[in-house]
């Protein structure tokens, strides 16, 4: 007898349930009537042989029922009648199934919700073919971290040497750019320059004309050709089906739009759309960039993937790109000096383009919010599995009278299970449905940007199985214990105690529960306490720069056709124009701003006469590029020497002024002043003029590292874009459209962009924002925690004082009076909360260390604790007091004649 | 007529295949059949048939169809199927195996241990 026979069997005794009762009824009808003739022929009257025979067959349901089960009915069929009573019941009880529902979709909810925050940011589908099958190429040499970027000859090597694991290398360059059409202002787009085998090679399909050849891309300027996003075509096209063939230009370069990308691929990073891809090779005409600059070995700023060869494995991957690295260094000695390469999965890189390994802080805070999550779900459990506990004791004499009648103790607990998972895949339903609106309000969120924006979190089966494996977890972790305890139930006791129910060393578990719930809502309150103290600090922070009163903007006469040289003419004749406006007070540009989009570059440096201590990688420091008047106009104090002049020419001696902590780090106790470094994009060594105050530009947390800054005239090469910064007498905000017309009178053609103060511009992701973002939803889930935690505390001291109700009844007869009772019931709660609030503080002491990188005050913040345990603590005093009140008023005599 | 004997535990499927293998019959008509070759010494509850009788199903060592009985009325039958045949077989022989030793168990004497 096969397994499958039997589950067909079985199977089909479920399908064909009705089919089956009946023939079943049939036939023990049959022998009924056939045993009650023969009784007959043997002499029984006709009235009294059925009625004999039916004694002697014995019980007939007894006998159906066992044929049932014999059947295998068991499997499938006790499954549906569960489920239908499991419905009935919660139906009959509507007030704790809403309560329960509830409670389990706010937790399922805020987990869907931030599942599918980190999925629609890291796992979500880029919309390739075999995504997985896709590797991004890092390097590294001096740093230890892991570049994302390669230089075009890195790229052309590597698609040689790798040919046994890549079915196919390519590659893309980020830009941004002016697209223009006749006529027309241009505007500015965020391109992707890509090699020609890019979309083959990802698989993906022109949704109109066609996308690049393999041959194209490779000879700078020979294939003037553009493939359009769909956002981009449908927002600025308005979808025109005759796209393809219509001359449009790209930073005044003229180019053919050849194709539609499809709607769903937006590129292969999160949040930034890509908005038009454009041949590799074109970048040198279109961005004014000479040929032997781009083809330089260290000129590492294309993204490379990879795509395994059917049946390679990444570790198969990592070996060929390990020789592939030796080759490397082995041929260029000093560019690839220590060259390693290595595969990374596209999550990598798809949220902050730094260090692959680190995986991008990106990751930590999706990883602890989920933490803090799964803690609010903890919380929710708790609840519910005290509600289903406290019906256990109610539904014990149930149990007993159907495990009296034969019911299995299996089948007890497989029955109260059901109805708990029940409840959790309704909780589920209203948490899938709870986390769509939390996500939806997450991706509202204004990130105060010009850029186009994919900041939706699809609900994809990533999403949906995540969250029915949370809402079956749930049902089990919520229903084991009851089911099991009901199913324990023991006959005599109960009937002993007058059917109260099973009571006893449950009361020692329900407090066990409430104890970690305390202990989970303060933890969970710490965390957001100490995101909200940081949100709070980070206002008063000290930047080391004036924010208020600044106006910020970028530009890039690079759009408009200007070539390097043109556009410093042109920035030359704007800068005196700027501060010539009436209310500006100082005008300055500069590369990148504070927290802003474009990050600051870096640069490895090597400093005569130090040499880092062991097992320190050599220094890569931020540096940003700046004209002139930029340390008034931000109000950064220059602590030493001289600011850069007009007279700082790309001629002259190449000048740095260095940060305050810099100067201390690499020549403690010296004047740094008149030393020189050596950068590792510049042959000649820059002289340090000036030491300027410590100011915050990458992040608003952590220690402020070393940071210089070099004239923008000495370094531009052949970038055009700058940010500009003025300070105005008034509301820099009311001097936009003057600044815009002061431009425009210069070049009328020129897209201005990212207009905002700088104030403004501080909250973006790296900077106010992203604490505000963090403070909300740590908040949301304390405030969800302690709610939860209050409920559970509240509701088992009322179970006990109902439970004891008679109990304290004699009490009082007996003479106590109501402060005692008020005392007991007290007392119980003291320990519950005072365990719980131990309990939680040891756990914050370790959690917070885990968000410290996220967090400017210290992660044992004395103020916060303090604050915060207390808070709960009088909360929670009062969810006590309630029932104690009850406890007291409780009247002797209606009390003892309740028994 | 002897005392009747109760069945001895997991002895009825065994029967009721036996039963079986003689020619197909209903539930009522495998009770009076084994009845009858046990020349009525055997008790057998007939309420614990049916449940025997899906199990043996469900195995799929018999199998049922509907037909028409003696006189004239619907009946379920049952016939043994292949795989029931074998089943019986090796039952036969392990039981005449089991017989065998306990009764070689029971006829020792105390000159023999």
């Amino acid at each position: 007898m096969s397994f499958w026979s039997r589950i067909q069997s079985s199977l089909s005794a479920t399908v064909r349930r009705s089919q089956m009762e009946g023939e079943m009824d049939a036939e023990l009808r049959f022998h009924l009537e056939a045993y009650a003739e023969d009784l007959v022929r043997s002499g029984v009257p006709r009235e009294e042989a059925m009625r004999r025979a039916r004694i002697e067959f014995g019980g007939v349901e007894r006998v159906k029922e066992q044929c049932r089960e014999a059947r295998g009915v068991g499997l499938f069929q006790a499954f549906w009648l569960d489920t239908r009573y499991g419905l009935r019941t919660l139906r009959k009880s509507p007030g704790f199934t809403a309560v329960a529902v509830a409670t389990l979709a706010l937790g399922i909810g805020i987990n869907t919700a931030m599942f599918s925050v980190a999925n629609g940011l890291l796992f979500s589908s880029l919309h390739i073919e075999q995504q997985s099958r896709v590797q991004q190429i890092g390097s590294r040499r001096r740093d230890p971290d892991w570049e994302p970027r390669l230089s075009l000859p890195e790229f052309q090597e590597l698609t040689a040497s790798t040919k046994q694991v890549f079915s196919a290398v390519f590659g893309g360059q980020y830009s941004l750019d002016g697209l223009s059409m006749e006529g027309s202002k241009p505007d500015r787009v965020f391109t992707e320059y890509v090699t020609g085998n890019y979309f083959q090679a990802l698989g993906v399909k022109p949704l109109l004309g066609r996308f690049f050849r393999p041959s194209e891309g490779v000879a700078p300027g020979a294939d003037p050709y553009i493939v359009l996003s769909y956002t981009y075509w449908k927002q600025h096209f308005a979808a025109d089906p005759n796209i393809v063939g219509r001359k449009i230009a790209l930073d005044s370069v003229p180019v053919t739009v050849i194709g539609v990308a499809p709607r769903d691929y937006r590129g292969l990073v999160s949040i930034l759309q890509v908005q038009a891809y454009v041949p590799l090779a074109m970048i040198v005409p279109i961005e004014n960039t000479p040929w032997v600059d781009f083809n330089k070995q260290t000129n590492r700023s294309l993204n490379v993937y990879g795509r395994l060869q059917p049946g390679v494995t990444v570790q198969q991957a990592d070996a060929a790109l390990a020789v592939a690295a030796d080759q490397l260094a082995a041929a260029h000695p000093v560019d690839e000096k220590n060259a390693h390469l290595r595969a990374f999965s596209l999550e990598a890189a798809r949220v902050d383009g730094g260090d692959l390994d680190q995986n991008g802080s990106s990751n930590v805070v999706s990883a602890i919010f989920m933490g803090l999550a799964s803690l609010v779900l903890l919380l929710a459990c708790v609840n519910v599995a005290n509600l289903l506990l406290v019906r256990a004791t109610v539904r014990g004499r149930e149990m007993i009278i159907r495990s009296a009648l034969g019911a299995h103790r299996s089948r007890l607990i497989r029955q109260t299970l059901t109805e708990s998972l029940l409840l959790a895949l309704l909780g589920g339903t209203g948490g899938v449905l709870f986390g769509r609106v939390g996500s939806s309000l997450f991706a509202s969120l204004n990130l105060g940007s010009d850029f186009l924006i994919h900041f939706d979190f699809p609900f994809d089966w990533h999403v949906l199985a995540f969250s029915v494996a949370v809402a079956v977890l749930t049902g089990l972790v919520v229903g084991i214990v009851p089911a099991v305890r009901m199913a324990r139930a023991n006959l005599n006791p109960v009937l002993r105690e007058g059917g109260r129910g099973i009571a006893g060393r449950s009361h020692k578990f329900r407090n066990a529960l409430v104890t970690v719930q305390v202990a989970a809502a303060l933890l969970l309150l710490i965390i957001a306490g100490l995101f909200t103290r940081t949100l709070e600090k980070s206002e008063h922070v000290d930047l080391g720069f004036e924010p208020s009163q600044v106006l910020t903007m970028m530009i890039d006469p690079s759009e408009i056709g200007y070539d390097s040289s043109r556009s410093a003419e042109f920035y030359n004749t704007l800068m005196p124009r700027l501060r010539a406006v009436p209310g500006v007070v100082s005008a300055t540009s500069a590369l990148s701003i504070p927290m802003g989009i474009i990050v600051n570059d870096s640069a490895a440096v090597t400093i005569a006469g130090y040499t880092p201590p062991p097992g320190q990688a050599p220094s890569s420091i931020s540096f940003n590029l700046i004209g002139t008047d930029y340390f008034r106009t931000l109000r950064i104090p220059l602590e030493e020497g001289r600011a850069f002049t007009d007279a700082d020419r790309s001629t002259s001696q190449h000048v740095a002024i260095v940060s305050r902590a810099m100067a201390d780090q690499y020549w403690p106790r010296q004047d740094p002043i008149g030393r020189t470094f050596k950068l590792s994009f510049d042959s000649t060594p820059v002289q340090i003029v000036g030491v300027a105050g410590n100011a915050r530009y990458g992040t608003m947390v952590g220690d402020l590292p070393a940071y210089f800054y070099l004239p923008y005239t000495q370094h531009s090469k052949s970038n055009t874009l700058l940010t500009l910064e003025l300070r105005t007498e008034g509301d820099p905000a009311a001097m936009i459209a003057e600044t815009e017309r002061t431009i425009h009178d210069m070049a009328p053609a020129l897209p201005v962009f990212e207009v905002q103060t700088l104030h403004q511009a501080l909250y973006s992701l790296n900077g106010f924002l992203l604490f505000q973002v963090l403070a909300a939803l740590a908040g949301i889930m304390g405030t969800l925690g302690l709610v939860l935690a209050v409920v559970g505390v509240y509701g088992v001291l009322s179970y006990v004082v109902g439970q004891k109700t008679s109990e304290i009844g004699v009490r009082m007869a007996l003479g106590a009076q109501r402060g005692d009772i008020l005392r007991i019931v007290f007392r119980q709660g003291l320990w519950i909360v005072g365990i719980g609030l131990a309990l939680g503080i040891a756990a914050s002491f370790g959690a917070a260390r885990l968000v410290h990188s996220l967090i400017t005050v210290s992660p044992i913040d004395p103020e916060t604790y303090v604050a915060v345990s207390a808070a709960l603590a009088t909360i929670a005093m009062l969810a006590c007091y309630v029932p104690a009140r009850r406890a007291m008023l409780v009247e002797p005599m209606r009390a003892l004649r309740q028994e | 007529m002897d005392r009747q004997l109760e069945l001895l535990q997991g002895t009825l499927d065994m029967l009721i295949l036996k039963a079986v293998s003689l020619g197909p019959l209903h539930g009522y008509g495998i009770l009076l059949r084994i009845q009858q070759i046990s020349k009525e010494r055997l008790e057998i509850q007939q309420g614990s048939l049916y449940p025997a009788l899906y199990r043996l199903e469900h195995q799929g060592w018999i199998r049922s169809e509907w037909g028409e009985s003696e006189n004239k009325r619907k009946a379920k039958y049952y016939r043994l199927t292949a795989t029931g045949k074998r089943k019986l077989l090796t039952e036969t022989e392990k039981w005449n195996r089991m017989a065998d030793v306990i009764a070689g168990i029971l006829r020792t004497t105390a000159e023999e241990v």
